[in-house]
């Protein structure tokens, strides 16, 4: 039997399938933070960033967009890729795409650019696959799409491949999550030794730049990283070791509270709710500045702090590069 | 044939939209979350044997799912030994056709808390069929009356401020009855129980049954199944297959497992139940219905667990003590309640609801709206890995296999 699903999630599987983007975005728009870096395309340890924090920027007015248009009519058939949708409902893509604040594009394409100077910084060297870098289909696994991502992994994998490296290092624990417990099952002899991000700066941490003065932070641990891959005190020792003054949230590490991301393309407004709740758990460590370690819950988080709330939400990354720029 | 499942996402979101702008929802489930995490740590380090005991639980439930078809022929005949009547009901028909068969019409029955109750809508059945059903729990009772559904698989009425339980008492009893809680619990007191000594049939659900002797253990705190499958003449058990192991001695390690994590600490009272009250008092007669009931029924309904057991992936989910928790540390329930879900609530309940009480239309959208963040399985006394089965159901959704 077959199942009419919201469109939403034919759009998202769709556009992973045929674009290598959840959003359907260009290689040379989700590679253009490297420009300036000029990375080897080979090497022992890849960095890959999925392009997924190069996206959140566009998921809200794509789920913003769709959900008026699955709850409006039933003309448009299923399969189409987002920006076939959008032309045919006389929405452009390109003004869906350009109705994103400037400032949030510049911000979400930097992060991937920050991680890489952090890297750097440490004494890391890596590659980077650049316009061919392809998401992990990480949503794929998340949606209940498994049969089409088992077809679409090897094309991922083709690129991983041609770098050579032997190690990959990714900046969201959703990507690092898949090639950890699901690409193994799925592609025969996927044997690279998977890390995060916050696992190699963990390594060095001791030659991170010190704080000027001891900021107070707290940490939201992002459900993928700590329940699955059990990535939670290594981010207090990061922040300790600079200097910070980490405060605790109710619930954290393995109990930690889930920034209501998930399930954002297709409840929408229950995520922020949770958004909004997580927040509040989170300032009642007693700090305003929270951190992250993951895309989602970085938007996710963004998006729950309530206008004109004086909360700051920062991804790790952003946090330690301003050490690498002073 | 397509089945077109937009409407139900549409309407399924606006449901759980309205419900987290329910203020009652937020400020009772806030309250209840608090109390949860509070009095599980605190009964945890008074009995901190039962974490490991818990994992001991989880190999008994193992072992019984896998042995499921003895197991039930063992129980059924263990009841037939003490005088009770067993049956078997394969589905949903069959076991609300056993129960009225018993039943029959124009009578009086009093019920206690049961989700099985829920699932096969068996109080709304007997009512159709000419009966007067009373739920006894005091949450139940108060749903009863507003005609609604739980919101919650221990707290059922978890929504329902003092205020409003005042406002529907008043219309009920027709007299003022005040928004004090006291007040509230004593009028219900008193109206049930002249229907427990009037009552025809007393019905009850079961935590937990040993096969090996057919004792039925029934864990509560108010007193009311106590009464409800003592007083009434006649007492009907309707469990679901998944509640059997083998032993009494692994029953009562089932049973204090259950009690710990759903928030009894120590429960006021535990029932065990396993076949008509006797005496032979008089010459060493035995003679049946002495104090309690002269009549004891077990029905036992499959309607999909046996279906469960037989997934590998899935048989897990039928070792579900119901003890709730993961209900309060599901970021999704905190600000929906029973919303997120169809019968049976939560992660844990979208499983079910695809096997047992809907089917797959039904769980598609609860199985999307799972956040599968994993908290519920940090919580889960069983380590019950409910957001991998909630990833299969998926799969299944998106290839259009829906007979579960
Ligand atoms: S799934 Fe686990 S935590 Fe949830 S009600 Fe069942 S036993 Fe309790």
């Amino acid at each position: 039997m077959e199942t009419k699903m919201p469109m939403v999630l034919d759009v998202i599987s769709e556009n992973i399938i045929k674009h290598g983007s959840p959003l359907a975005l260009k290689g040379s728009e989700v590679s253009s933070w490297a420009k300036e870096l000029d990375l080897p395309a080979k090497g022992d340890v890849l960095f890959y960033t999925g392009g997924e924090y190069q996206m959140l920027p566009f998921i809200d007015s794509l789920v913003k967009t769709i959900t008026h248009l699955d709850q409006g009519s039933k003309v448009f058939s299923m399969m189409m890729g987002a920006r076939n949708i959008l032309n045919k409902t006389g929405f452009s893509p390109e003004k869906m795409y350009a109705s994103v604040l400037a400032k949030d594009k510049d911000r979400y394409n930097s992060v991937c650019f920050k991680a890489a100077k952090v890297l750097k910084e440490l004494g890391y060297e890596f590659c980077y696959s650049g316009n061919e870098e392809l998401y992990s289909g990480a949503l794929l696994y998340e949606l209940g799409y498994l049969q089409d991502m088992e077809d679409y992994v090897k094309r991922v994998v083709e690129v991983i491949k041609k770098s050579g490296a032997k190690t990959i290092v990714c900046l969201s624990p959703h990507a690092a999550e898949v090639f950890k417990f699901v690409y193994p099952k799925m592609v025969e002899g996927f044997d690279f030794e998977i890390r995060t991000y916050v696992d190699l700066v963990w390594e060095r941490r001791d030659k991170l730049a010190k704080l000027q003065s001891a900021e107070s932070v707290v940490i939201h641990d992002s459900c993928r990283l700590a329940r699955e891959l059990g990535i939670h005190q290594e981010l207090r020792d990061i922040l300790v070791s600079i200097g910070a003054d980490v405060k605790e949230a109710p619930m954290n590490r393995e109990w930690t509270s889930c920034c209501g991301g998930p399930i954002k393309i297709l409840f929408p407004e229950l995520s922020h709710v949770i958004g909004e709740r997580r927040v509040t758990e989170l300032k009642e460590s007693g700090s305003a500045h929270i951190l992250t370690s993951c895309p989602y819950c970085l938007s996710a988080l963004e998006a729950g702090r309530a206008k004109g709330d004086s909360a700051v939400v920062e991804d790790l990354i952003e946090f330690l590069y301003r050490g690498v720029k002073a | 044939m397509t089945v077109d499942l937009r409407k139900d996402f549409v309407n399924y979101a606006k449901s759980l939209n309205a419900a987290s702008e329910d203020k009652n929802i937020r400020t009772a489930i806030s309250r209840a979350v608090t109390s949860y995490r509070n009095t599980v740590t605190e009964t945890l380090e008074r009995f901190p044997h039962t974490p490991a005991l818990a994992e001991e639980v989880q190999e008994i439930k193992r072992q019984s799912m896998a042995n499921l078809d003895n197991l039930l022929e063992t129980a059924m005949a263990s009841v037939e030994r003490n005088k009770g009547k067993a049956f078997y009901a394969k589905d949903h028909q069959a076991a609300l056709d056993i129960a009225l068969g018993i039943i029959g019409k124009g009578k009086t029955v009093v019920k206690g808390k049961s989700m099985l109750g829920e699932e096969l809508h068996l109080r709304e059945y007997l009512e159709d069929n000419g009966n007067e059903v009373w739920e006894t729990d005091l949450g139940e009772f108060i749903l009863q009356l507003r005609k609604e559904r739980p919101m919650h698989i221990l707290s059922p009425s978890i929504h329902v401020p003092r205020e409003q339980v005042a406002e529907v008492f008043t219309k009920f009893f027709g007299k003022v009855v005040p928004p004090d809680i006291a007040e509230e619990v004593k009028v219900v007191k008193e109206f049930l129980r002249e229907k427990y000594f009037t009552a025809d049939v007393g019905i009850s659900g079961a935590n937990v049954v040993a096969a090996d002797t057919g004792a039925m253990v029934i864990i509560e705190n108010e007193g009311n199944v106590r009464l409800a499958t003592g007083a009434p003449p006649v007492h009907i058990v309707m469990v679901g297959v998944e509640k059997l192991v083998p032993t009494f001695q692994e029953a009562m390690k089932v049973a204090e497992v259950t009690w710990r994590y759903a928030q009894y600490g120590v429960p006021g009272y535990v029932n065990i139940v396993s076949g008509p009250s006797k005496t032979g008092d008089i010459e060493k007669v035995t003679t049946y219905g002495a104090h309690g009931p002269k009549e004891f029924y077990v029905i036992f309904v499959d309607n999909g667990r046996n279906e469960m057991a037989h997934e590998e992936k899935f048989s897990q989910a039928l070792h579900c003590l119901r003890c709730g928790g993961c209900m309060y540390e599901c970021p999704v329930f905190q600000v929906t309640a029973g919303h997120f879900g169809h019968t049976y609530m939560g992660g844990i309940g979208a499983i079910w609801t695809a096997f047992v009480s809907g089917g797959m239309e039904k769980a598609a959208p609860l199985v999307y709206s799972c956040l599968r963040c994993g908290r519920c399985v940090e919580r889960c006394p069983m380590s019950i890995n409910v957001p991998a089965m909630i990833g299969e159901l998926r799969e299944r959704v998106i290839y259009g296999k829906l007979e579960g």
